[in-house]
């Protein structure tokens, strides 16, 4: 997976040689057969369960780090998953709406509402716009805890009933895994092809140097906000598909200490690529049950390791693989 | 009981809390006025003063003056500590400071949880009893909270104002350029502001030990307020710390007393949001460059 | 590094001791919140799974069907959030491949977990209060802790009827457990002729509540209402109500919360504080639990521990009968069948056909006592029908 680095989001690659692309190439298909495979052989539904967790989270971080593409951090993440879960769920038990539709309008809610409130809260850069991000999300929880009438506050809704693809219901997490596997290449693929874009270029050029993009011509608000849009749709949407999957939602299923897992992930796997997302999820996500044997321990190896990840390895875990590519190639682009 | 009575505690509320916001608040926009760096761990810091003030009153059985000042000590050296190991490598990055703070604070919490247990422990009033003015009842180990953090804050003031290290911070917060210029040393500056702002922290913390008791989880909650207070001050001034933890104690009270604590919360929050996209700077803070 | 080593050290202690037994083993879950506010319950629910692991440990084994079984504990976090007990559930029942749990603790993490415990006929033994969680759907649900539904009527009848209060104020966690207690709470009341004057609700890791109680107090309230406040909660808000000038009875409809309320309020502040108290502490079968329990885990012993105790024990009485350790649906036949079994409690049943058509509740007599000096003294003894 490590060979698709043309698709950086704040980094111009050179052109890779095509040996490389050719290597690239057959370790994503390598890695695309063992994924559709691998699930089959084993009888460990937990292990399943945690691929599960781990493509959503993948979906996660890789929505985050479309925001930070454009050099915002969004500490309120979390409150847009949420969101598209409240809206799929509430539609399923009270309209009875398809869940599949219901992802599908969770995407397109929460991304009208980020366009929304883009337009004013993207007026803020850098640690203000982490901040006012911040509150938004507390803010969000709070409502969703209260308004008991329509989310029913801290009892949750219990029931939500599961994706269902042309009759057959994704009830067991095998079934659910193809359907997760399937929506993240989906989104990997689309953000991958959104940043060699028009788009990705101009979103590059606003993370570098916001009034240099101005004065060059680039509407930095639309395409702050096309950014901002985007990831925080494909995050409802997203997070609507995990509420089918674990069924049941409350305030507290995604809170403030998820944005911040996500933005771990980003940070852990890479922050300027988007494959960085990806790594950072998939690394992150089974830590803690790793962990699990030693109670109280495995939330301080979290902290360390993120904290080492910083310190030895800034650009993240996607530098390691890239350092090892670039053995006698001077091209060195981390920082 | 009547309006007048529900006010007179209302605001008696208000200043206790809004002196504890205070003390969290000024360290916390010291440290970003000066360094840049938002301090995610700044809470942790609280609750290791908590467990200081509790271990030393409640086991050496010392006056709360003494627990006081070890608390702040122990805890400014930790901090000064903490800023040259793992703080100062991000000086040029922001964000990633942020996230080595947030990395930082999830360590303290849990290992302190490791250490001492999730237990909350129950700690004895430094003062008993209640004073009694006409219909009010004030508890004497609030208003101690009250002059003791006034007391400080004067200290900290005079520090600030009339030492030349306090104006040599001062300087470094204003141009760091020019302050390098004139032979500040700023490594110097840096360790030192770091560890007197999580030294207010923890004297913060160990004030409210005996009035809240001490868990390992007590100081997310002041931390929130921290962010809240300074956004409403001012990122990098202390007077609008100052001002704006006293005023969010204030709202904070009359809200909840008038209409509850959920209200309450949210009307915080959204007041906060809207001075951030209004006044991004705050009520005191200066404009950003 | 360190890490590594202990993996290492442990599962090469594991493989040797498990080759030297010629026991098996089996392993019993524990499901709870081992960290933060409602730690005091889940240790209360582990140690008494510990407890009562050691009892047939300590005599080489459950002997089930001519084989001898070394009960094995394995106890994970929920951290009170229903997600994170899904996932551990789903770790203890697919990864652990246990088929009997002692949790989960609060009713968040028991809704989200009874629909998979029920499919994959995974028995759990649950502290949730909430009405659902017992029912004709959740075969293998069982309960027995007394919840708020049994023991609040004939409680707040007997302290109303007792005190004559008339006007009754409270706070509540804005929490699952917060809202749907206060609403029976609520209703109990009315029921008997006092009204809730003053119901305010709080996000749940607030401490400071003066500004709320100053609000209730505003009211006039004869009666403050502690209900199902998380311990700690609990003492910090009869200490502050105290710091206000409150003089009134203070009544705590809910949970054992005891030791933490005399701890945060300290011993003059819980003067005339009437508790619901789930256990007789005069009873000789209870003071030895409590000294044992305190003795191995340094802290003060929670009254929902000896219901955890007592129904592991009759788990492990239902396979005996049944002669299995793995098929729940013999072992929950024989345990349905137990009657007046004699535990630490004294002689307990099954009950709540009428109320929830699932008779998985335990029945078993609780109290009322009062708190004076720092000490409680029972005043009342209750059953689901009336209080005396």
């Amino acid at each position: 997976m490590e060979g698709s680095s043309t698709a950086t989001l704040g980094r111009d690659e050179p052109r890779l040689a095509p040996r490389r692309r050719w290597l690239s190439g057959a370790a994503l298909a390598v890695a695309l057969v063992a994924a559709l495979v691998l699930p089959q052989l084993t009888t460990n539904q937990f292990y399943i369960h945690l691929a599960n967790l781990m493509l959503l989270n993948s979906i996660f971080a890789v929505s985050l780090g479309l925001i930070a593409s454009v050099g915002q951090i969004s500490l309120g993440h979390a409150a847009f998953v949420a969101a598209g879960a409240y809206v799929s769920a509430l539609a399923a038990l009270s309209f009875k709406l398809p869940p599949i539709l219901g992802i599908v309008l969770a995407g397109l809610v929460t991304g009208l509402a980020a366009v929304l409130l883009g337009k004013i809260l993207l007026r803020l850069r850098g640690v203000y716009f982490v901040l006012v991000t911040f509150l938004a999300g507390q803010v969000f929880t709070l409502i969703v805890l209260n308004w008991e009438s329509v989310t029913h506050g801290a009892n949750g809704l219990l029931g939500i009933p599961a994706i269902s693809i042309f009759g057959l219901p994704l009830s067991t997490r095998l079934r659910f895994y193809y359907f997760a596997l399937a929506a993240f290449i989906f989104v990997v693929t689309f953000v991958w092809a959104l940043m060699r874009s028009q788009y990705g270029r101009a979103f590059r050029s606003i993370a570098e140097n916001v009034r240099l993009a101005e004065s060059s011509g680039i509407d930095v608000s639309h395409y702050q906000i096309v950014a901002f849009a985007l990831g925080s749709g494909i995050a409802g949407a997203a997070g609507a598909a995990m509420v089918h999957y674990i069924r049941f939602l409350s305030p507290d299923s995604f809170t403030f200490n998820d944005s911040i897992a996500y933005i771990t992930m980003l940070v852990v796997g890479g922050r300027h690529t988007m494959i960085g997302g990806v790594l950072g999820a998939l690394f992150l996500t089974p830590l803690p049950e790793l962990l699990r044997g030693f109670v109280g321990a495995q939330h301080i190896i979290y902290g360390v390791i993120l904290l080492c990840v910083l310190l030895f390895i800034p650009n993240g875990l996607v530098s390691i693989g890239r350092s090892f590519f670039n053995k006698g190639s001077e091209t060195g682009t981390s920082k | 009981m009547d309006y007048s009575i529900l006010l007179g505690q209302a605001v008696l509320n208000g200043l206790v809390i809004g002196a504890m916001y205070m003390l969290m608040a000024v360290g916390f926009t010291l440290v970003f006025g000066i360094m840049r760096v938002v301090n995610f761990a700044h809470g942790e810091f609280y609750m290791l003063g908590a467990f200081a003030g509790f271990f030393t009153y409640v086991y050496w059985e010392i006056p709360f003056v003494v627990c006081l000042l070890i608390a702040a000590l122990t805890i400014g050296v930790l901090g000064m500590l903490v800023e040259r190991t793992l703080i100062q490598p991000f000086r040029s990055d922001e964000m990633s400071g942020m996230i080595a703070t947030l990395a930082i604070s999830v360590i303290i919490q849990n290992g302190a949880v490791l250490l001492w247990g999730p237990q909350p422990r129950a700690m004895p009033d430094i003062v008993t009893g209640t004073l009694a003015i006409g219909p009010f009842s004030f508890p004497w180990s609030r208003l101690v909270v009250i002059a003791a953090a006034a007391l400080i804050f004067t200290a900290f003031w005079l520090f600030m104002q009339r030492t030349r290290l306090g104006r040599a911070m001062r300087a470094v917060a204003q141009d760091t350029e020019t302050a390098l210029i004139q032979g500040i040393r700023v490594n110097y500056i840096y360790p030192l502001a770091f560890g007197m702002s999580v030294a207010l922290a923890a004297l913060a913390g160990a004030l409210m030990g005996p009035v809240f008791s001490v868990s390992p989880f007590v100081g997310l909650t002041p931390m929130l307020k921290a962010f809240v207070v300074v956004i409403l001050g001012g990122l990098g001034s202390v007077p609008g710390a100052v001002v704006g933890g006293l005023l969010l104690g204030m709202i904070e009270s009359f809200t909840a007393t008038i209409f509850g604590s959920l209200v309450s919360d949210i009307l915080q929050l959204l007041l906060v949001i809207l001075i951030l996209l209004v006044r991004p700077a705050g009520l005191l803070g200066q404009r950003e460059a | 590094m360190r890490g590594f080593l202990k993996v290492a050290l442990l599962s090469t202690a594991c493989a040797v001791s498990s080759y030297s037994a010629s026991a098996q083993t089996l392993k019993l879950g524990v499901l709870a919140t081992l960290s933060g506010a409602g730690t005091a319950w889940g240790l209360a629910m582990q140690g008494a799974a510990e407890l009562a692991a050691e009892d047939v440990n300590s005599k080489g084994g459950l002997e089930v069907g001519g084989k001898k079984y070394k009960v094995e504990i394995v106890a994970y976090d929920d951290h009170y959030k229903a997600a994170d007990a899904l996932t551990a559930f789903n770790r203890m029942v697919f990864d652990d491949s246990i088929k009997f749990v002692v949790g989960p603790l609060g009713s968040a993490p028991a809704l989200a977990l009874l629909p998979v415990s029920t499919e994959n006929k995974v028995i759990t033994m649950t502290m949730a209060f909430t009405p659902k969680a017992l029912s004709a759907d959740y075969k293998y649900s069982f309960r027995p802790v007394i919840p708020s539904d049994v023991f609040s009527d004939p409680q707040i009848k007997w302290v109303v009827q007792k005190l004559g209060a008339k006007k009754i104020g409270g706070l509540f966690p804005n929490d699952e457990s917060g809202q749907q207690v206060g609403a029976a709470n609520e209703a109990a009341y009315e029921a008997v002729g006092a009204k809730f004057v003053a119901k305010e609700f709080f996000e749940r890791e607030r401490v400071d509540f003066v500004p709320l109680l100053t609000r209730v107090l505003a009211k006039g309230i004869d009666a403050f209402e502690l209900n199902g406040n998380a311990p700690q909660t609990a003492g910090l808000l009869v200490k502050q109500l105290r710091e206000l000038g409150f003089k009134g009875p203070i009544i705590r409809t809910g949970g054992d919360a005891t030791a933490d309320i005399l701890k945060v309020a300290g011993k003059d502040a819980t003067e005339n504080v009437y508790v619901h108290q789930p256990i007789n502490t005069d009873s000789p079968a209870i003071q030895e639990y409590t000294k044992r329990f305190e003795t191995k885990y340094k802290t003060p012993l929670n009254a929902f521990s000896p219901f955890f105790y007592a129904n592991v024990q009759m788990v492990f009485a239902a396979m005996q009968k049944s002669g299995t350790v793995t098929d729940s649906d013999k072992v929950r036949e024989a345990m349905l069948g137990l009657k007046d079994f004699e535990t630490v409690l004294g002689k307990v049943n099954w009950i709540g056909e009428a109320q929830w058509k699932s008779n998985q509740q335990l029945d078993a007599p609780f109290y009322v006592a009062l708190l004076k000096g720092g000490a409680a003294q029972v005043v009342a003894k209750c059953t689901p029908k009336v209080c005396e």
